[in-house]
């Protein structure tokens, strides 16, 4: 040690928590997806085998929820880019208490954690709820639309989640791009769509890559918003994966059912660097 | 003219993402079982109720609990990671603080089903260690993130000058960096306080009926029977501490900027 004080031990507890307690129980996971718990049982048989992933891939239940959960994930993955992009671009353009403002907006789904805006979600749209209350006293609809329970209630809920973590990494990235380029390429000619399509996208894509990314993981794991908007009618990946590890207690399988999360999360992160490489040679 | 429709859509964007929580406030003051739009009447009964409940002031007591303690954990070890990393040999930092962050980019439901089976070998499922653990790891990255911030903004050279001046490092530490550190300090300690606070994703794997954490109760109630317009009362007062936190700590850092 030299006289210059704290160094890098110092991060040292920290690292062995983390390694400790968060990375390596992802290492038994691998290991348990290939357990199996022989029926009636609660006991684990540690013989490798792979009929945890035949089950997953075989029965119709598990690959409709998966199919349901790709299909969700994605379509609040190209909303959240709708919606998010342009107040991400709108925030990069302010500075002082507006965009500080606004920014605290977007961390509060962060802060307040899973429920607390789903519990509001439920009075929002419910039958009797804001929605219906107001296309009705408008005389705009005589019957409430279902919200709750269907796909576009849970859509809504992963959108107004997640929307945050597209609009945090766009912010960054469009913070790093000067109003100067614009103007410089509609001096030189560009058409505002031009300018778009040449300039701000190529430069934005890394945080709308890393938006996507982010947004698309957590729409594919989530399981409080779906369960409760879907009032238990329409069952997420997660959701099943939550329900064998909760309810049914058959821990091998629920660890199977949490790996293929995992696999498809790691393809995605695999397919995105490979992108990333063939588009810088 | 599109730079009033940006702003328009962007008002609209922000109104859609703090819709749910305006919703919870305002409906916790709805006096029916039911709630329904637009209301009948407005009161406090909600309010009333939850303090009178003891299940859950139980729950949200068991709450707070996790919360300081895995806050004071969470604060203590990143502050000293973040010093780590800031002040340590540059070769290995990449590799340091992905680890440290690797909590906020892998999910927390994968890890939480590994975690319960690990608690179970243990027999730490459902105890006050076992979720103290838990919560201080998935807030540590956001206590690591707010003090690297923090300590990148603070001049080395003032350190520098007190060692200069014959103090030892220590106390040049404690006396220049640790007070100019105190705002960061409070925000480190404030978001991980409240994710803890209101962690579901987690907790409802590893929490067990001895130590029942406020948003698991809520949870398995939301699955079962529906909203109990009490939580809604209880909700309120969360977000409005949190807002009261919020409102404390910017105060604050004005404070301490301009002194």
């Amino acid at each position: 040690m030299t006289a210059r004080g704290p160094a890098s031990w110092l991060t040292a507890p920290g690292v062995a928590l983390i390694a400790c307690v968060f990375l390596a129980p992802f290492a038994l996971l691998v290991a348990m997806s290939f357990w199996s718990q022989p029926n009636g049982t609660l006991l684990v048989d540690p013989t490798p085998t792979l009929v945890n992933y035949e089950r997953i891939f075989s029965d119709g239940y598990y690959l409709r929820g998966l199919g349901r959960t790709l299909w969700l994930s994605l379509v609040t993955v190209a909303v959240s880019v709708v919606l998010g992009f342009p107040v991400a671009f709108w925030i990069a353009r302010r500075a002082g208490r507006l965009r500080r403002l606004t920014m605290a907006v977007m961390l509060l789904p962060i802060v307040c954690g899973a429920l607390l805006p789903t519990l509001g979600l439920v009075n929002l749209l419910s039958p009797l709820g804001i929605v219906n209350g107001t296309l009705k006293s408008l005389g705009l609809i005589d019957r409430s639309i279902p919200l709750l329970g269907t796909q576009t209630g849970i859509l809504i809920g992963l959108v107004q989640a997640f929307l945050p973590m597209m609009v945090l990494p766009l912010v960054a990235v469009l913070d790093r791009l000067p109003p100067s380029y614009e103007e410089a390429a509609k001096s030189l000619g560009a058409r505002p769509a031009q300018v778009w399509r040449r300039v701000v996208l190529p430069l934005a894509a890394p945080g709308l890559i890393a938006g996507s990314v982010l947004v698309f993981c957590a729409s594919l794991t989530s399981f409080v918003t779906p369960q409760i908007l879907g009032q238990g009618k329409i069952a997420t990946f997660a959701a099943m994966t939550w329900q064998q590890a909760s309810l049914v207690l058959d821990w091998p399988f629920a660890s199977a059912l949490a790996m293929v999360m995992l696999g498809l999360m790691a393809a995605l992160g695999g397919a995105v660097l490979v992108l990333r490489r063939g588009a810088r040679s | 003219m599109r730079r009033f429709a940006l702003s328009g859509f962007t008002i609209l964007v922000v109104l859609f993402t703090i819709a749910p929580l305006l919703v919870l406030v305002f409906s916790s003051f709805d006096d029916g079982k039911f709630f329904r739009f637009p209301p009948r009447e407005l009161s406090l009964r909600w309010f009333r109720a939850a303090f009178a409940s003891a299940e859950y002031r139980s729950s949200l007591f068991n709450s707070a609990v996790v919360g300081l303690l895995a806050t004071i954990i969470s604060v203590t070890l990143g502050t000293a990671a973040a010093l780590g990393l800031q002040r340590g040999a540059l070769k290995s930092r990449a590799a340091l603080e992905m680890v440290l962050l690797a909590p906020l980019t892998l999910p927390l439901v994968i890890w939480a089903i590994a975690l319960l089976q690990i608690y179970a070998w243990l027999g730490i499922g459902g105890t006050l260690p076992g979720l103290v653990l838990a919560h201080a790891t998935f807030t540590l990255p956001f206590s690591v993130r707010v003090m690297l911030a923090t300590l990148s903004a603070i001049d080395p050279g003032l350190e520098l000058a007190a060692r200069s001046l014959g103090a030892r490092p220590w106390r040049a530490f404690a006396r220049i960096t640790l007070p100019l550190a105190l705002p960061g300090l409070a925000t480190s300690a404030a978001l991980s306080f409240f994710i803890s606070f209101n962690d579901v994703i987690v907790s409802t794997f590893i929490a067990g009926s001895s130590w029942m954490t406020f948003p698991v109760r809520l949870y398995s109630q939301l699955r079962g029977q529906g909203i109990d317009p009490t939580t809604l009362a209880i909700g309120t007062m969360v977000i409005a501490s949190i807002l009261i936190v919020v409102a404390l700590s910017e105060l604050f850092s004005r404070k301490a900027l301009r002194t």
